[in-house]
C-alpha cells in the first residue's frame, strides 16, 4: 500500500473547486431557468452535471481511478443491478403511464380518425350512423351495423357481456332477452326520458345529428373501461369498488343510484373536474379530494364511467352508455372541483 | 490451538487461501457499498415511479427551496474534500492536522444534518407528513435513509478521532480511516443524485 500511487493534495483542491463550481452551476440553472436551453435539454444537462460530479468523487476521492480494480469490479456490479432495478421499476410504473394515453384504442373521440380504415369510415358516412367510427372499428365485423352487446344477467365479470352479430353465428342463445332489454334503455335516454322505441329508431335512421346517446346503440366496450379503472381508479376507489371507508368512497353500490338519480351529467363532471367539498355515502362522511382526470381522453372518461355504473349493480334503468363525443362537450364546461360539489348537492345526494 | 504432535512438517501445511492482496476490510467496504447502491437505487426508484401521484398537497414545488438545499449539498461536498485531506493527513503520520480534518467532516457534516432536520420541521409544519401523501412518504423514507447514514459516518468519525487519543494511530492504520472515507464519500454521491434527481428536476 505504502508504494501505492495517490492523488495528492493538489489534485484534491481543483477537484473540490471543480465540484464545487458545478455544483453552483446547477444552482443557477434551476434558479435562473435559460429558456433558449428547452426543457429536454436543461434535464439533459443536469444529470449530466451530477455524472460528472459522481464519477468525479468515485475516482479521485474514493481513489478507484488509481486502486485494484478488484474494488471498481465490485462498485460496477453494485451499480448495474442497481440501475437495473431502477430500470426495471420505470418500466413497471412510468411507462404505463404514458404509453396508455397515446394507445390507438384510447385515442378515439373524432380527431383520431387516421386511427380507422377508410372503408369503415365510408360506412359509417353513408349509413348515417352517428356511431363513433372508433366503435365501428372495434366491432369484430365492421359492416354489420347492428352490433348488439348483451350485458350479463347477473355479476360484474366484464369478459362475460357477450357480442352478438346478427346474420353471423349467434355468439350465444341468450341474446334475445338482453338485446330487446337495450333497446328499451336506448329509448329512454332520449332527451325526454320516454321509453319510446320508436322514437329511438326514428332517430337512428335519420340522424347525423349531436343527439348521440339516443343514436347509438347500447353498447360499450366493457374491457376498456375495465383497464382505465385498473390503471387510474384502483388505487384509492379498489378493485371491487368498495373504495376504503373514511377515506375514499365506494362506487359499487352507490355510482348507479347516482346515474339513476338525474346524475349522468354530473358523473362526467366528476371525473374530468374531480370534486372537493364534504359528502355522504351510504351513511359515511367523506371529506376528500377527488383529482380531476381531465387528461385522461374522451374515449377513456366515457368507457370508465360505463364501467363503474354497470360493472357492480348491473347497468343503471334507462342506461345510454357514455360516448366520447358526449364526454368532449361535457369537458367545455370547464368546471371547478367546488362546482362539481355544488352539482350533487342540487341532485339531493 | 491446532498444534498437534502428529502435525505434518510446516512445509506441507495448507497455506490459508486468500484470492487477493486486498485488505479485507477495504474490499468489505466496497461490496458493502455495492449493496447500498442498490438499495438506495432502489428507494430512488420508488421515489420517482411515484412522482406526480400525490392526490393531495403539499407538493415538491410546494416545499422546496432550492438555494436552502444548494448550500446544504455544497456542505456535504466541501466534507468529502476535507475527508481526503485527512486521509492525506494519516497517510504522513501527522495526527493533529488528522483531527482537525476528521473533526472538520464530522461538523460539516452535522451542519448538513442540521439542513435536514430544519428541513424536515418545515415540511411538516407545511402540511408535508409521511402520511400526507405519496410524495411525503417516498420523500421521507428516500432522505431520511440518507440522513441516517449522514449520521452514523458522523458518529464513526468521532469514534476515529477518539481512538487517535487511547492509542498510538499512524500510517499503518490509515486503511481504517480510507474505510471511513469511503463511506463517507459513498453518503456523498448519493446526495449528489438525490439533489438531482428530487431536488432539481421539480423545478425545470
Amino acid at each position: 500500500m505504502a508504494n501505492q500511487k495517490h492523488s495528492s493534495v493538489a489534485t484534491y483542491i481543483i477537484v473540490a473547486l471543480i465540484l464545487a463550481v458545478i455544483t453552483y452551476i446547477e444552482f443557477a440553472i434551476v434558479e435562473y431557468p435559460q429558456e433558449w436551453l428547452g426543457r429536454n435539454w436543461t434535464l439533459f444537462w443536469l444529470v449530466a452535471l451530477s455524472v460528472v460530479k459522481f464519477i468525479m468523487v468515485i475516482m479521485f476521492f474514493m481513489h478507484l481511478k488509481d486502486d485494484d480494480r478488484t474494488y471498481t469490479g465490485f462498485f460496477s456490479s453494485g451499480m448495474f443491478i442497481s440501475m437495473a432495478t431502477f430500470v426495471a421499476l420505470t418500466a413497471m410504473f412510468i411507462l404505463p403511464r404514458s404509453v396508455a394515453s397515446t394507445r390507438p384504442d384510447n385515442v378515439v373521440a373524432g380527431a383520431a380518425s387516421h386511427e380507422v380504415p377508410q372503408d369503415v369510415l365510408d360506412l359509417v358516412e353513408t349509413s348515417g350512423l352517428s356511431r363513433s367510427p372508433a366503435a365501428q372499428a372495434d366491432s369484430p365485423r365492421p359492416a354489420d351495423r347492428s352490433v348488439q352487446i348483451t350485458p350479463p344477467l347477473a355479476g360484474n365479470d366484464a369478459s362475460s357481456y357477450e357480442v352478438t352479430v346478427p346474420g353471423g353465428a349467434p355468439a350465444q342463445a341468450s341474446g334475445e332477452a338482453g338485446a330487446s332489454g337495450d333497446a328499451t334503455a336506448a329509448a329512454a335516454a332520449g332527451s325526454d326520458q320516454t321509453p319510446n322505441e320508436e322514437q329511438a329508431s326514428e332517430q337512428a335512421a335519420g340522424g347525423t345529428t349531436a343527439e348521440a346517446p339516443a343514436a347509438t346503440a347500447a353498447s360499450w366496450d366493457a374491457e376498456a373501461g375495465a383497464s382505465v379503472y385498473t390503471a387510474n381508479c384502483v388505487a384509492c376507489h379498489q378493485g371491487n369498488g368498495q373504495g376504503i371507508p373514511g377515506a375514499f368512497p365506494p362506487l359499487a353500490d352507490h355510482a348507479t343510484a347516482v346515474y339513476e338519480a338525474g346524475g349522468r351529467e354530473f358523473l362526467m363532471d366528476v371525473v374530468l373536474f374531480g370534486m372537493q367539498g364534504q359528502i355522504q355515502v351510504n351513511g359515511m362522511a367523506y371529506n376528500g379530494l377527488m383529482p380531476a382526470w381531465g387528461h385522461l381522453s374522451d374515449a377513456d372518461v366515457a368507457n370508465v364511467l360505463n364501467h363503474i355504473v354497470t360493472a357492480w349493480d348491473g347497468p343503471p334503468a334507462g342506461f345510454a352508455p357514455y360516448q366520447a363525443d358526449e364526454v368532449a362537450a361535457q369537458r367545455g364546461l370547464g368546471l371547478s372541483a367546488a362546482e362539481v360539489h355544488a352539482m350533487r348537492a342540487d341532485l339531493g345526494l | 490451538m491446532s498444534a498437534q504432535p502428529a502435525a505434518p512438517a510446516a512445509s506441507e501445511q495448507p497455506v490459508p487461501y486468500r484470492a487477493t492482496k486486498l485488505p479485507d476490510v477495504k474490499l468489505l467496504m466496497w461490496v458493502f457499498l455495492a449493496s447500498d447502491t442498490m438499495f438506495f437505487g432502489s428507494l430512488i426508484g420508488t421515489y420517482l415511479a411515484y412522482k406526480d401521484r400525490s392526490l393531495v398537497g403539499p407538493l415538491p414545488v410546494d416545499v422546496f427551496d432550492i438555494p436552502l438545499t444548494t448550500v446544504s449539498t455544497f456542505v456535504l461536498l466541501m466534507s468529502s474534500f476535507l475527508m481526503v485531506l485527512s486521509l492525506h493527513a494519516i497517510r504522513q503520520n501527522d495526527i493533529p492536522k488528522f483531527r482537525l480534518w476528521t473533526a472538520g467532516v464530522a461538523f460539516f457534516g452535522s451542519i448538513f444534518l442540521g439542513f435536514q432536520v430544519y428541513e424536515f420541521v418545515h415540511f411538516v409544519n407545511a402540511g408535508l407528513s409521511i402520511h400526507q401523501n405519496l410524495f411525503g412518504t417516498t420523500f421521507f423514507i428516500l432522505t431520511g435513509t440518507h440522513g441516517v447514514h449522514v449520521t452514523v459516518g458522523v458518529i464513526w468519525l468521532v469514534a476515529l478521532i477518539m481512538d487517535s487519543y487511547l492509542r498510538p494511530l499512524g500510517a499503518k492504520d490509515s486503511v481504517y480511516v480510507e474505510i471511513a472515507g469511503l463511506y463517507w464519500h459513498f453518503v456523498d454521491i448519493v446526495w449528489i443524485v438525490i439533489f438531482t434527481v428530487v431536488y432539481l428536476v421539480e423545478f425545470v
